[in-house]
């Protein structure tokens, strides 16, 4: 019978084929099927039926299922009709006890037959009307629908009554067993194709004009439709095709590269927005981010496309090839993305605009590619496209960035340093007790407001500047050092984002400059036998006021103006490089540190990455003595700076160490908690500093991973020294012990400044600048 | 007529030819080549966030690519743009025809697009001057219901449509650019592929077709459902895509391999697929269902690794965010749930 039924019903989800298999095999009861009797229920006896609990035991039993998604799977069929409640005749509902069920008779299965039109509703009903009122009395609904048929098929009524009677009379043959089952059976179907007002029905359909493929509406297929399909077929044989085994491997290999990318396989660092209410992990990773997370950048690494899919990825390598005087290949990739984006209407101006600044013989930034293609270019630049250039790009994209530049810069410094300043977000575990508590990475991305709030408390937060051996510092040294090697004193004309950056990397790494210095790779990787040394200089600098607590507010303060500036003009350079350079050296003091650095590092150091490491490495030795006073100047600047630059520009590194601090405590979720934490911190970091530093010394060795976890501290932490910092105060090393108070209170004025655009923290930047004053104090003994 | 029948015969042969060469390149089985993968154990995600708002069902949901806003269309005749985190609306829209069936989120974040029974897929435009939301194109054309609309950038949108076609089309000018024919079905569903010169298709003739978008030409054909294909989406490094089927299976094929390499069925799960989408490494295949649930699948070992339960309806449409972050699950039941 199947078969004959197929051709005439209509579309057919085959998924129902599988529900019909399960329902026939739970009625097969000589084979294990639910056991179906007749049950005694008080006097009566109610035949056919069996129990919620029996179905329930089946299912799970058959399918090796847990109970609940039995009970959803029993609720499903149930929903389809394909057995319902004995004894409630109104919800479709499975229980797991020993209410009794009874299986539909297969011919009221769903997509047995076409869905039932109202005539048969009206017949069934009115049925009804002519039966027994207590036993087949309609519902409300039912009489409601009873009467608007009754309107709808005036024309048929007659013929309808007929059929009612005619179906009375013959039910009354029926043996009084048989005569409910099929009565239930009958009332069950129409609940389902006619379910009560606002119930809903598992067989409504997408309101779809019938979705059929196999059956009325194809429409007629004409020679052309075959001569394509021909034509298709044969170039899909002709195709070449990957073994399975190949292609397997390739899903495989990207399966697991990607595993520690996917924040569903591996939870996000430092938090997942969604249970911590804490969007640090947005900002930190938003489109275009001035100092991106380790992570981020070592996934460039993986491919050509994850660099240039992600846009900071993309500045940073523009940046680069524009150091090395080669990036038109990367601006003409850009440029034919863009003009493939356009609008219609733009299409022949910017065509044009291309030709002219790439390919034209002696354009300004003409660009390499071979004689081929460019006889290519030529022809489609009669009919310009979208896709005009889309040969000559091929070309760069395939044989000169990824073939050339992008293993250069994936191997080069530049590279290196943006791994060893990326901000490591991780949760941090305790083994500062102290210091760790507050730890937020910051983003220069996005000006959230939870950032703005919790700067003043990382200002609270000091962290050991002196220990704190960031890769940042690394990145900032050799960055500018590269830069200055390779384009001379370029400052003025190659404003890179990339100087832009380091500038405001400054600050923040300044502290961390030590590691980096003793580490003449990669920062994050800080040997064990430099930390120690880190600490000691920590020491040294200043004895317990060392305390990166303390030192860290300023240097907070600081890198936030800092990344401000740094994250506007980035922002800005892809646009007008220049502009933004000279934007930034107008705003912010730090320019100036900068290439004070810069000119000193050429001076001192040649391109060598590590050997600038070297040099820098006594740098701060000698500078940490004066490092507090330094410090405070480079704060102090910074913060004017900041204040100047901008409020709405984008800070985020505060947010970073509140971030971490959240972590490991778990329980703050509010800023303002972090906040108060960071007081304590900062309190503790006071009290004993110089603890803090040994452990930390101690623990590097250890472990790698502690190192890291320590790096990541203390980076956050750390805005205390920037690596401008101690250049630039080396140079001016000569500031008296006296001058570093003055400053810090400076200091403190310029942070509430700061602070300001987020009031909420006030009374936090209160006592975060009471801190500084301490800590301070603190310093000044010595 | 005589040439009818030969092509239809030279087809036929072809077919097979191809089912033989298929057969051949196939030289493993997913099973064994993923052996040694590390079972990924239990994948359990809770609801973070329930979007209410709708009053009726949501038929399509489409995350932004800022991972965090994402716009919804439900039969109650609104568009919905949620800000999921913080389950703020940011723009309701209503809409001329209530019987919408899909909607998109344009990469820029300037536009949404919509379109259902009415033929038209509608393009809304969220940044205005005047800082209202307003039609900013409509796109006739199609002499069938929308299915599926995706973005490639704010000046082009494909589409697929109930007349068995695909469109590509100019916002700009309203003009159909490219028309992609040779599905024999109503067209359910497309996936744009990461680098956004190809697409494929899901329809109601059972197959899935990868199409190439400057061309204008199908590339290949994947048979292998036995019923409507509800849903596609590209696997992240696209060169396989995923596809949920009325057959109560989802599948999964590989382009370069030009074959099925896998499929995604349980015994107890005999319900159709509404929806699919991939997490950001591939290695979870998320799947919606008519029977109120998603399903996690290890996309490597075929094997379910979870499963989403919470709504109370069917889930007629999901998503992964561009991030990885979140999964996004609309309902029949009127409710958005957000999941990690």
């Amino acid at each position: 019978m199947e078969p004959d039924h197929r051709d005439h019903r209509c579309h057919r989800p085959s998924a129902f084929d599988k529900m019909e298999g399960l329902v026939r095999e739970m009625q097969d009861t000589e084979h294990g099927g639910v056991p179906v009797r007749s049950q005694k229920l008080f006097l009566t006896s109610i035949p056919a039926a069996f129990m919620g609990y029996d179905l329930i035991e089946w299912l799970m039993e058959r399918l090796g299922i847990e109970e609940s998604e039995a009970l959803n799977l029993a609720n499903q069929l149930c929903q389809y009709g394909y057995f319902f409640p004995v004894s409630d005749s109104k919800n479709l509902v499975v229980k797991d006890d020993s209410s009794l069920y009874r299986f539909q008779s297969p011919y009221y299965w769903p997509w047995q037959n076409r869905p039932p039109d109202n005539v048969e509703y009206a017949i069934y009903l009115a049925k009804r009307t002519l039966r027994n009122k207590q036993r087949h009395g309609l519902e409300d609904y039912e009489l409601e629908a009873l009467s608007n048929l009754r309107k709808n098929l005036a024309n048929k009524w007659d013929f309808i009554t007929m059929q009612a009677e005619e179906q009375v009379k013959l039910s009354k043959v029926l043996k009084k067993g048989d005569k409910i089952i099929s009565d239930s059976q009958e009332r069950a179907y129409w609940r389902v194709h006619r379910p009560p007002p606002g119930m809903v029905t598992s067989l409504e359909q997408c309101p779809v004009p019938t979705r059929s493929w196999n059956g009325s509406r194809t429409r007629k297929r004409t020679i052309e439709d075959c001569r394509r399909d021909v034509e298709l077929l044969k170039n899909s044989l002709s195709r070449t095709r990957v073994k399975v085994s190949q292609a397997l491997e390739g899903m495989v290999q990207h399966v697991e590269t990607y595993a520690e990318y996917d924040p569903l396989i591996t939870p996000t660092q430092p938090s997942n927005p969604w249970v911590s209410e804490d969007t640090t992990y947005w900002q930190l990773n938003s489109a275009l981010v001035e100092i991106p997370t380790e992570k981020r950048v070592r996934r460039w690494a993986l491919s050509m496309e994850e660099l240039v899919s992600d846009p900071t990825g993309l500045q940073e390598f523009t940046n680069y090839l524009r150091k090395e005087y080669s990036h038109e290949n990367i601006r003409f990739w850009m440029a034919v993305n863009d003009l493939r984006r356009s609008a219609q209407s733009q299409i022949q101006r910017k065509v044009n605009e291309i030709f002219e600044e790439f390919l034209a013989p002696g354009a300004p930034c003409e660009i390499n590619i071979d004689g081929k293609t460019m006889e290519k270019v030529h022809q489609e630049m009669k009919a310009p496209s979208r896709f005009t250039f889309d040969a000559a790009q091929e070309h760069v994209y395939t044989l000169l960035l990824k073939k050339d530049c992008y293993p250069r810069f994936i191997r080069s410094e530049y590279y290196k340093n943006l791994l060893a300043t990326g901000i490591q977000p991780s949760q941090k575990k305790r083994f500062f007790g102290f210091g760790q508590t507050k730890k937020k990475t910051s983003t220069s991305s996005a000006p959230n407001q939870q950032l703005l709030q919790q700067q003043p408390s990382q200002g609270a937060t000091v962290t050991c500047g002196a220990l704190s051996k960031r890769r940042g510092s690394d990145r900032s040294l050799s960055g500018s050092a590269h830069e200055l090697a390779v384009s001379g004193v370029k400052d003025s004309k190659v404003p890179h984002s990339h100087s832009q950056s380091n500038l405001s990397d400054i600050p923040y790494r300044g502290d961390l400059a030590c590691l980096p210095k003793t580490s003449p790779i990669a920062a994050p990787v800080t040997s064990p036998v430099k930390k120690p040394s880190i600490a000691i200089v920590a020491g040294a600098s200043t004895s317990e006021e060392v305390c990166p607590w303390e030192s860290g507010n300023e240097p907070r303060s600081r890198k936030n103006s800092a990344q401000l500036d740094s994250g506007s003009s980035s922002s800005d350079i892809s646009v007008a490089v220049a502009e933004v350079s000279e934007r930034v050296q107008r705003v912010c003091t730090l320019t100036q540190q900068h290439t004070v650095d810069g000119s000193r590092k050429l001076s001192t150091s040649t391109m060598d990455p590590p050997r600038r490491a070297s040099v820098s490495v006594p740098i701060t030795h000698s500078t940490t003595t004066g490092d507090s006073s330094k410090r405070k100047v480079s704060s102090f600047e910074d913060n004017s700076s900041a204040a100047t630059s901008t409020s709405s520009s984008v800070f985020v590194i505060p947010s970073d160490t509140d971030n971490k601090a959240e972590e490991c405590t778990s329980t703050s979720k509010t800023v303002v908690k972090n906040h108060g934490l960071a007081k304590a911190c900062s309190v503790t970091g006071a009290n004993a500093p110089i603890i803090s530093v040994s452990s930390v010394a101690d623990d590097l060795p250890v472990d790698s991973k502690v190192e890291e976890e320590a790096e990541a501290t203390c980076s956050q932490q750390e805005p205390l020294a920037p690596l401008a910092e101690p250049d630039s105060e080396s140079p001016a090393s000569e500031l008296p012990p006296s001058e570093p108070i003055t400053e810090v209170e400076v200091d403190t004025e310029a942070k509430s400044n700061d602070v300001c655009p987020w009031e909420d923290d006030n009374p936090v930047q209160a006592k975060t600048c009471s801190i500084t004053a301490s800590a301070q104090r603190t310093l000044n003994p010595p | 007529m005589n040439e009818l029948d030969s092509l239809r015969q030279e087809a036929e042969t072809l077919k097979n030819a191809i089912r033989d060469a298929r057969k051949a390149a196939c030289d493993t089985s997913l099973v064994q080549a993923t052996a040694s993968l590390e079972p990924i154990g239990r994948v359990q995600m809770r609801t973070r966030r329930t979007l209410r708002g709708h009053l009726a069902k949501i038929y399509a949901m489409h995350w932004g690519s800022d991972s965090r806003n994402l716009v919804s269309a439900s039969q109650d005749g609104k568009l919905i743009v949620w800000d999921s985190h913080t389950t703020n609306k940011v723009h309701a829209i209503p809409l001329r025809s209530s019987w919408v069936m899909t909607c998109a989120y344009a990469p820029s974040g300037s536009y949404v697009a919509c379109g259902g029974l009415d033929n038209i897929c509608s393009i809304y435009s969220l940044k205005t001057r005047e800082g209202n939301v307003r039609v900013s194109r409509e796109l006739p054309g199609h002499t069938g219901y929308l299915s599926c609309c995706r973005f490639l950038d704010d000046n082009q949108i494909v589409t697929s449509s109930g007349d068995m076609s695909c469109a590509l089309w100019d916002i700009e000018t309203g003009q159909q650019v490219t028309s992609f024919l040779g599905h024999t079905g109503d067209v359910m569903s497309l996936s744009l592929s990461p680098d956004m010169r190809t697409f494929v298709s899901g329809a109601c003739d059972a197959s899935a077709k990868l199409w190439d978008i400057r061309e204008g030409l199908c590339k290949q054909t994947f048979p292998g459902h036995e019923s409507d294909i509800n849903a596609v989406t590209f696997f992240p490094n696209g060169y396989a895509f995923a596809t949920g089927s009325d057959d109560a299976t989802c599948r999964l094929f590989d382009i370069r391999a030009d074959q099925e390499l896998a499929m995604y069925s349980h015994d107890n799960i005999i319900c159709g697929i509404t929806s699919v989408a991939f997490s950001k490494s591939g290695r979870l295949l998320l799947a919606g269902y008519d029977d109120f649930n998603c399903n996690v699948w290890d996309s490597m070992k075929t094997e379910r690794a979870g499963i989403l339960a919470g709504h109370d309806n069917r889930v007629s449409c999901l998503g992964v965010t561009e991030n990885g972050m979140a999964v996004g699950t609309g309902s029949w039941d009127s409710f958005l749930r957000i999941w990690n």
